[in-house]
């Protein structure tokens, strides 16, 4: 129904054609080939991959290991365990870096700048990397980048500047946030009790003029 | 053809079906139970429940939907948001199935290559044309009308609602007839309120979305368990899709023949002048060429493709593509503009998402309210628009901040609102496609290059259905309102129409009123192809109906030994 918001609408389609061309001398190989598989997506074949990343002896495929424990630490800071675990226990570092290690060499790249840039003001601003700072200069470092002000006001009054830092912090959020979210800890967190069905849907029961 | 072998039963069959989607499962159906021996042919492999994955988490995905397998070999389909990881096997791979589209007119083609095609994942919107889109030509004087009017459609509109089993919500609107409606699903309310204070300050109708989703066990399938993601399919088969629907019956009554993995290249003429004799197809899997006889030829395989099967049967009679003694065939592509609406957020509601609440895989819907016999004709643009939306509380996935409190926000929740607009796109014989010499897919066929791009008045439809869905969404209470006014790249709505229409006039159109060709009576096009315009509805229904109702002139017509 939310097809529209929903359409991923940024890349012209016409690039593709023209990208397409060259690679029409493998699809005339690809047909023969199509007939050897299955043509089911590993989901459709039932393939459960849920339990892949806690394997034991796991190690980062893309991600070193500077990276990677910074991100468990970033992670760990954005969405902290509570009353219910959080992205450190989700894991959400392994799944960052099976996707990355599958992504394109550019948003590879943006990723990386992100997380350097972090590393960037806590050395220029506290001379160490981010993951060896105390709790409360992480905390301070984040609250610059979550929340920015420049020249005194707030980014919500008028004439403030967004910090650049903050379009580094919101793209290491939105990773650590979907990866979070899409994991079995944050259905749960979301109180998903595993069932699929809890139709029929109900809608609104109140009075007219009243939805309070 | 040298070598070309015959197809495996040595018959000719009374009608060969190209297609097996929403409008070829219905041709197989009323053509076999009428007693037609028929072949329905399917470019794509057959299809199973056991490939259904609408229960499947998304943490038990590797990638959780974001496979780099799906970007390598569907960067067209994936702009499509039912392409996905849990399916994309159904959709063609962009690699063996190229287009071409000029520079400064890029096109997105989205489609299915698969038993029962696109209805497998399509949105299942189901709204009914009236004549105020049949008659559109008279009444404001662009383009030219259908060669039909509602009350020619109406009964097959009756036959297939009630078949298919349409929920929805009765309204009395001149721009949206009613139909043969299953309970209509609930309102939000939010929806309840934007509802009551549209038609209070603008006169607008805010109704439930009617769609092809069963509220109550309907044919012998299951009504709805809510559980959301339709297009991973349905194990209770509550969605219409064709495959276990009209394509089952077909098979049931003893007289179709599926042929799966049948990629047909184009129609075989007859040494008889103007007489179809049956298509040619290779063997998606073996790339054998094969040819399949029939009395009668019926295009169902999608505007584009029964077009490019056309385009692709040129004979020295018919240079210029076959049926194409007018010309047009090609012309007048349209795909419904997308690109404006409205979304906010409603403070006074309750938030609090439950992960457990029941996903109602439907919204809302405003008919078209701008040019309507009851409104002044507006002074920018011609047609209209109408609405898809939705409003409930859902998780705050854009909480600020982090930490703790962040992590709290989430599940807070916020309660929001959109309105996101589909608009007529005018028929213009400058958007067109054609066959692309330089370009074969992965069979040998020569593959099309799509000439189109939205114009001057699907624009200003834009402009004004940005602004308009932002003063009803402020009319609803809403703060925070974004406004989106933007036209989006041609193809995007998934509704493609048009390219052989239809007309009485045999100079100016490809098919007569019931979808036969005017130049080869024994050869249809059943599909979107045959739209004069566009209309602003979801087009599915209608071209199932307009199928249902060209196969009866075709049963008629075959029993008087016409075909």
């Amino acid at each position: 129904m939310k097809r529209r918001e929903m359409i991923r609408g940024s890349v012209l389609a016409g690039a593709f054609a023209a990208a397409l061309r060259p690679a029409l001398a493998n699809a005339q190989s690809g047909a023969q080939s199509a007939a050897q598989t299955s043509e089911l997506t590993p989901a459709q074949k039932g393939v459960d991959a849920s339990k892949d990343l806690s394997a034991p002896g796991w190690k980062p495929v893309f991600l070193d290991e500077h990276q990677n424990e910074t991100l468990i630490v970033l992670s760990d800071l954005i969405i902290p365990s509570t009353d219910t675990p959080g992205a450190k226990e989700a894991l959400v570092n392994r799944y960052i870096d099976l996707v990355l290690a599958a992504e394109t060499p550019e948003t590879q790249r943006a990723f990386l700048n992100s997380l350097g840039y972090l590393d960037g003001e806590s050395m220029r601003r506290f001379k160490a990397a981010f993951r060896y700072l105390s709790r409360e200069e992480q905390d301070r470092l984040l609250h610059a980048l979550a929340y920015p002000r420049v020249g005194g006001g707030w980014a919500g009054d008028t004439g403030a500047v967004a910090d650049p830092g903050h379009g580094y912090f919101e793209a290491l959020k939105g990773r650590i946030m979907s990866a979070y979210y899409s994991s079995q800890i944050g259905e749960k967190e979301l109180g998903w009790d595993g069932a699929f069905a809890h139709g029929p849907y109900q809608g609104c029961e109140h009075p007219e003029g009243d939805h309070k | 053809m040298a070598g070309m072998a015959q197809d495996p039963l040595q018959q000719t069959y009374d009608a060969v079906v190209v297609g097996s989607g929403a409008t070829g499962g219905w041709a197989a159906k009323q053509l076999a139970e009428a007693g037609l021996k028929v072949a329905l042919l399917e470019a794509g492999r057959a299809v199973s429940p056991k490939e259904f994955t609408e229960h499947m988490p998304a943490y038990k995905l590797k990638y959780r939907d974001h496979s780099p397998e799906v970007v390598r070999t569907r960067p067209v389909q994936k702009q499509c948001y039912a392409c996905m990881e849990y399916n994309y096997e159904w959709f063609v791979n962009d690699l063996e199935n190229p287009y071409s589209t000029p520079p400064g007119r890029p096109f997105t083609w989205q489609r299915l290559r698969i038993l029962g095609g696109r209805s497998l994942v399509w949105g299942r919107q189901s709204y009914r044309m009236s004549d105020n889109d049949f008659k559109a030509a008279s009444r404001d004087g662009y383009g030219d009308d259908w060669p039909i009017s509602y009350a020619d459609l109406a009964p097959y509109y009756d036959i297939v609602e009630r078949y298919v089993g349409i929920s929805g919500a009765t309204e009395g609107n001149e721009m949206l007839p009613d139909g043969q409606f299953l309970p209509p699903m609930k309102m939000s309310c939010g929806e309840i309120l934007l509802r009551e204070r549209v038609k209070a300050k603008f006169g607008h109708t805010v109704t439930i979305g009617r769609t092809a989703i069963l509220t109550q066990n309907h044919n012998g399938r299951l009504q709805c368990h809510y559980c959301g993601p339709c297009e991973r399919g349905c194990s209770t088969f509550s969605y219409f899709s064709s495959p276990f629907t009209t394509v089952k019956d077909a098979l049931a009554s003893g007289n179709c023949t599926l042929i799966t993995n049948a990629v047909v290249s184009h129609v075989e003429m007859d040494t008889e002048p103007n007489k179809a004799r049956g298509v040619t197809y290779v063997d998606r899997l073996t790339r054998q060429v094969k040819e399949v006889r029939g009395k009668a030829v019926i295009l169902c395989a999608q505007a584009l493709e029964s077009t490019r099967i056309l385009l692709n049967s040129s004979t020295r009679e018919y240079p210029n593509g076959l049926a194409n003694s007018s010309g047009a065939l090609g012309h007048y592509l349209m795909d419904h503009v997308v690109g404006a609406g409205a979304s906010g957020r409603m403070p006074d509601f309750k938030t609090l998402p439950n992960a457990n609440e029941p996903a109602r895989p439907n919204g809302i819907y405003i008919p078209r309210f701008r040019n309507t016999p009851s409104n002044a004709k507006h002074s920018r643009f011609i047609r209209g628009y109408g609405y898809q939306g939705g409003a409930d509380a859902d998780f705050n996935f854009k909480a600020e901040g982090y930490g703790a409190s962040m992590k709290k926000a989430v599940k807070d929740g916020v309660y929001g609102i959109s309105l996101g607009a589909f608009g007529e796109s005018l028929a213009r014989w400058d958007n067109y496609i054609e066959i692309d010499r330089d370009l074969k897919d992965a069979w040998g066929i020569p593959a099309l290059r799509i000439s189109m791009t939205h114009g001057d008045n699907e624009a200003a439809l834009m402009e004004d259905a940005g602004a308009s869905a932002a003063e009803m969404l402020e009319a609803a209470g809403a703060q925070d309102i974004q406004v989106r006014a933007s036209v989006e790249m041609p193809g995007m709505a998934i509704h493609e129409l048009g390219t052989a229409r239809m007309g009485n006039d045999p100079k100016q159109s490809v098919l007569n009123a019931f979808n036969q060709a005017h130049d080869v009576k024994n050869l249809f096009v059943m599909d979107g192809a045959s739209f004069v315009s566009s209309a602003c509805q979801n087009p599915t229904l209608s071209m199932m109906a307009l199928t249902v109702r060209a196969c009866a002139h075709l049963i008629d017509r075959f029993h008087k030994n016409e075909i």
